[in-house]
């Protein structure tokens, strides 16, 4: 078994062609960055490696970091270089550094539907000469060429050829030679990485120079004249030189391979979408319609019927386990437990596939860069970059996938600060619990839904105020982002994506709410003495009590609103099964009342989120103590929102 | 006189000259294609003129204003 490593630049469809090699469906989206870890999988009984996509060799974000550690100390054994074949020049560009390597390289033409309409021909035979590698075309979204490139993986793997390294100008090439020939990279052992050793020492590549014993003198005397020399010649700095020629090499390959027609301009979505005067509004306009259609339109409508259709079943339960004498613990567990509180869970899968659905379309359209693109500015006052509005719109559906996502962006402190406010993006889990209370103490008060999500937002403004006011450095850094093309979203990617996000929330109703629904039941059913009693004195009442005077000042100081907060660690809709099984939705009132009912929602909106993301935001702040301060934050914050919420509504009743 | 890439408004082209910036940035931008003598052009900024987006080796980009301004152009 040999190993095959996906490389390519961002966005140019690594994820897609693993998809279509391996037969899996990992998730893919159009904005550069999708993949932040690396994916296995297996392609005639190889292992293969999606890795996330680089423009270069010289890392800037972990993500990028990944991949440059696994393609340089992994040395697999064959490289596919994944090449978006509308963007050539810039794809050779890390071509010419992967040739280096040592290792097969076989480059994938990727995109090949695209080429005709962008204008484009590509001589594919030149470029296999020019590049020395074997080239095959593909559409990885339409699955064409996928078994001629199956075929070219086998030979390549069998030939074992080592790549051609692209050759600079006279000038640089003499130093190389020089370079290779001293003794202290003959400790090297293979002949081809040698040339890309001697390159990286031209450069002063720090990363790779402190993987290496420490320079002889004499040599690093030479090294350093041979420097002065070329920053002589080129009038510019050894590392500049090198890119220089890199891009030079590619520039003639494409120049020679490829032939661009000038398209026509015509009428384009972008030129609404990044309108300097439309495109905020519509943004907002388009998130308006997203949680309508979703939430208002199909929400209104399915949710009311499954909820009924579930109390019918439990009814049903009921009658037939009393005609049949059937134990009350188990017909208790079926109906009070499961059926009501699984119920009220599943009662939302309708609404949620189709937020699902309509962010996974925005997702695929390369509508995010736009987007990170026009928000930018907003942000950066805010101590975030564009990027992190990218982790927050995807914080809509789910905050896990959201929180990997901010790995993208570049400067470590506006990363974690965007792995921190991303939680306050209520997700879709909370829904559940927003819509039980607003549909019990808000009827037909539609505004308030929307007003959730602002607070959510508001609480991501102050967040980051905040964090900017006591960040003395206010260092600003770099955004420099790809604009992707627009594309029609393809059936197959979006349903995909659809599918595997609803069945994970289907999943959870059937795993963690079922086992809670009847452990919640359980403790709230007997005392500590295991008598049937009266919830009151339940285990779950005296154990909920403890915790309770905590939320009082919050107007929810009873002990079934402090338990279906714990059980929310575990998933954020396990609180709508806990209230329904402790206090039955059709008591609400008498528990809650309009003030106490929203400092209630506040608290859930901003508190920490379930152990999912927590987890999440372990693995991406990379620290015990920054999650632990994280967490205290989002808890604190929602503790005095939710309290401020609270007298407030209070004062105005 | 020296001319910078965020000087240059809508739809006006230019051809990259030098790039004044600390390492790092200067090798990530040269990284995404901003060599010597590549041809540039201004294609649209955003709503408040900030970031704005670059067509560069036939795709785009965009980038603030400040990395724009270490982008001299001749």
């Amino acid at each position: 078994m040999q190993t095959i490593a996906l490389i390519g630049n961002p966005n140019s469809g690594k994820t897609t062609l693993f998809n279509a090699l391996t037969g899996t469906s990992a998730y893919v989206g159009n904005w550069p960055g999708v993949t932040v870890e690396k994916k296995e999988g297996m392609v005639g009984g190889h292992t293969i490696l999606d890795l996330p996509g680089i423009y270069s060799l010289s890392p800037y974000s972990p993500e990028e970091k990944l991949s440059r550690r696994y393609i340089l100390d992994e040395h697999p054994d064959l490289i596919i270089d994944v090449i978006d074949a509308t963007n050539l020049e810039r794809s050779l560009y890390l071509t010419t550094q992967l040739a280096e390597l040592g290792r097969p390289l076989l480059l994938v033409l990727n995109m090949e539907d695209l080429l005709e309409k962008e204008g484009i021909k590509i001589d594919t035979k030149r470029l296999s000469q020019m590049t020395g590698s074997p080239v095959v075309t593909v559409s990885a979204s339409k699955g064409t060429g996928i078994d001629t490139l199956k075929q070219a993986i086998g030979q390549s793997l069998e030939e074992k050829h080592a790549a051609l390294c692209p050759l600079f100008s006279n000038v640089v090439e003499r130093y190389i030679l020089h370079i290779i020939e001293d003794d202290y990279l003959h400790a090297i052992p293979k002949e081809r990485q040698r040339r890309w050793a001697a390159i990286k020492l031209i450069e002063e590549d720090e990363l790779f120079l402190s993987s290496m014993p420490p320079l002889p003198e004499a040599f690093s005397t030479y090294l350093a004249q041979v420097r002065t020399e070329l920053v002589a010649h080129y009038d510019d700095d050894p590392e500049a030189i090198i890119i220089d020629q890199r891009y030079k090499v590619a520039e003639q390959i494409a120049k020679d391979c490829q032939i661009r027609k000038q398209k026509a301009k015509s009428f384009n979505f972008d030129s609404i979408a990044t309108n300097r005067i439309a495109a905020i509004p519509l943004f907002i306009l388009i998130m308006g319609a997203v949680f309508y259609l979703s939430i208002g339109l199909v929400g209104g409508y399915t949710t009311p019927i499954l909820e009924n259709l579930f109390g019918y079943l439990g009814q049903q339960i009921v009658t037939l386990s009393d005609s049949l004498g059937v134990y009350p613990l188990l017909s208790g567990i079926l109906v009070d437990g499961i059926t009501s509180g699984v119920g009220a869970v599943l009662s939302f899968v309708p609404q949620l596939f189709v937020l699902f659905l309509l962010l996974s379309i925005l997702e695929d359209c390369g509508y995010m860069a736009r987007i990170a693109f026009i928000m930018d500015r907003m942000m950066r006052t805010l101590g975030l970059s564009g990027k992190s509005i990218i982790p927050l719109v995807i914080g809509t559906g789910c905050s896990v996938p959201a929180i990997m996502s901010s790995r993208t962006i570049e400067h470590q402190k506006q990363r974690e600060l965007t792995v921190i406010v991303t939680p306050f993006i209520p997700c879709g889990a909370k829904m559940p619990v927003f819509a039980l209370m607003l549909t019990y103490f808000f009827p037909g008060q539609w505004y308030i839904a929307p007003l959730i999500y602002l607070l959510g937002i508001a609480a991501v403004i102050v967040t980051g105020l905040l964090a900017r006011a006591i960040d003395k450095h206010k260092e600003t850094n770099a955004f420099i982002l790809e604009l992707p093309r627009y594309q029609l979203p393809t059936v197959k990617n979006v349903w995909l994506q659809t599918k595997e996000r609803t069945l994970g929330f289907i999943q959870k109703a059937g795993t963690i709410i079922l086992l809670s629904s009847v452990i919640i039941y359980l403790l709230s059913s007997y005392s500590f003495t295991l008598q049937a009693v009266d919830a009151e004195a339940s285990m779950l009442a005296i154990l909920g009590r403890i915790i309770a005077p905590l939320f009082a000042p919050l107007g929810f100081g009873f002990w079934q609103a402090s338990v279906a907060l714990l059980t929310g660690i575990a998933a954020k809709e396990t609180i709508v099964s806990t209230l329904s099984v402790t206090v039955g939705t059709a008591n609400l009132g008498s528990f809650f009342n309009p003030a106490s009912a929203l400092s209630f929602m506040t608290f859930i909106l901003l508190a920490s989120p379930c152990i999912a993301a927590i987890s999440a935001m372990f693995r991406e702040l990379g620290s015990k103590r920054k999650l632990l301060y994280a967490l205290l934050w989002q808890t604190g914050f929602a503790y005095v929102s939710a309290l401020l919420v609270h007298y407030i509504v209070l004062l105005c009743i | 006189m020296q001319m910078t890439m965020d000087e240059l408004t809508v739809g006006q082209r230019g051809a990259v000259k030098a790039i004044h910036a600390p390492k790092q940035l200067k090798r990530r931008l040269m990284d995404m294609g901003f060599t010597k003598g590549v041809a540039i052009e201004v294609v649209k900024l955003a709503p408040m003129g900030d970031p704005i987006e670059v067509s560069v080796r036939g795709y785009h980009l965009c980038l603030r204003r400040a990395e724009a301004r270490k982008i001299e152009l001749r």
